[in-house]
């Protein structure tokens, strides 16, 4: 797409530190705002593969940034992310540009879908996306949980995972993870993953593994070792877990609202702090 | 007179916020970050904090948890101050053991006797 007012850069050509500050000032009034520094937006590009070179800001005629998105690819697939723009400039078709111009740019990578979340209740974003053709696949959920130790469970095995078997794990998923929760979005994390395995009285079993950072836990994926993973066996990896860091913040992203394992985190007190919409565009 | 610390990324947020608990006697220390606020929580032992739920090294949460789990923190005043939408903001806060919501933007005739009822309280 061509615009009279406006024309594309790559976000390649600018520092974290400017990306940051760009993406800040284009967020400040965001119905959940989300700021960034240079150290997690760099953390975020590298963990989530979004690629620069396709990322794109807005800029316009006097040489000002109007807005921003970036633009993650994992093979054939797409995942546009951290689109705003600037509250100043608002108002002249500077999303639908960059959105534009970030479906281009997955189409020439060889991308035939392309995907993205939208807060519910952000009515404008969700509505440019419509009018591109994406379309609702599902609701996600944001929680959280404070620390503190977990309630009492049943007696049950715990072992921890090696390094050696987390991937191992994880190729056993049958979840639907969104991007940001997909394998290789966990294993992005290197030596910060960890995980249990867990062996109860009745015989079911089934394995955690998650990211623990220093001040926070996230990224929580829990399976099966066979069958369906129960209700059960999911409290008591999350008892593992928070056993484990009962001292730690946990914050989990983009759980899908229907998902059986959203009662097992409600019953370890986790709270919802926002709620996505997932959309898909074939391209 | 009261230590108060905002931890407060958005400079015109903090300024605005700074000027008017100044202005109503107090003594004000703002953090632009998370990990600028934890030090300066630790170190002065504030008699309220007042916090952003999203900042851009760690969240406001998160920062909060790590005052409630600190022995010499853990009872400390802190209130949310931030930009999300009501419900949302008070179910966080009431989550993370916060003594309160502000939310923004900055209403200035009634901010200072908002914070003075937080610092009220037993």
């Amino acid at each position: 797409m061509t615009s009279p007012f406006f024309i594309a850069k790559p976000a390649s050509q600018y520092t974290f530190e400017q990306l940051a500050e760009i993406y800040n000032e284009s967020r400040v009034d965001y119905i959940v705002p989300m700021p960034m520094n240079a150290k997690r937006l760099r953390d975020y590009v590298v963990q989530y593969d979004v690629d620069l070179g396709a990322s794109v800001l807005a800029v316009n005629q006097d040489n000002q940034v109007a807005g921003i998105g970036m633009l993650g690819v994992r093979a054939e697939r797409a995942w546009i992310t951290r689109l705003g723009v600037i509250p100043t400039r608002r108002g002249r078709g500077v999303g639908q540009f960059i959105m534009e111009k970030l479906i281009e740019n997955a189409g020439a990578r060889g991308c035939t879908r392309a995907q993205l979340e939208v807060i519910d209740g952000n009515e404008a974003a969700h509505n440019l996306f419509d009018k591109l053709g994406f379309t609702t696949s599902r609701q996600l959920l944001v929680i959280r949980r404070p620390p503190g130790a977990p309630p009492s469970m049943p007696d049950a095995h715990f072992d921890a995972l090696s390094s050696d078997h987390m991937p191992a794990m994880l190729a056993q998923r049958r979840d639907q993870p969104s991007w940001v929760d997909e394998t290789r979005s966990v294993l992005a994390a290197g030596s910060a993953i960890e995980g249990w395995c867990v062996r109860l009285a009745d015989g079911s079993s089934g394995w955690v593994v998650y990211r623990a950072s220093p001040f926070q836990l996230s990224h929580i994926v829990m399976g099966s070792l066979g069958g369906e993973l129960t209700g059960e066996c999911a409290r008591a990896l999350l008892h593992a877990v928070h056993t484990q860091h009962a001292r730690r913040d946990t914050k989990v992203e983009n759980i899908p609202a229907q998902s059986p394992l959203w009662s097992a985190y409600q019953a370890f007190d986790y709270a919802i702090e926002f709620t996505r919409i997932e959309m898909f565009k074939t391209l | 007179m009261s230590r108060i610390v905002i931890v407060e990324d958005n400079a015109q947020n903090a300024r605005l916020a700074a000027r008017l608990l100044k202005k109503a006697g107090h003594e004000v220390t703002v953090a632009e970050d998370g990990e600028i606020g934890l030090r300066a929580v630790f170190e002065q032992q504030p008699d309220l904090v007042l916090i952003d739920l999203g900042l851009p090294d760690i969240d406001g949460q998160t920062v909060i948890g790590l005052i409630r789990e600190n022995d010499s923190t853990r009872t400390s005043r802190i209130v949310a101050f931030t930009a999300y939408p009501e419900d949302t903001a008070a179910h966080m806060a009431k989550a993370y053991g916060c003594d309160g919501v502000i939310t923004k933007p900055i209403v200035t005739g009634k901010f200072a006797e908002q914070v003075a009822g937080f610092l009220k309280r037993d």
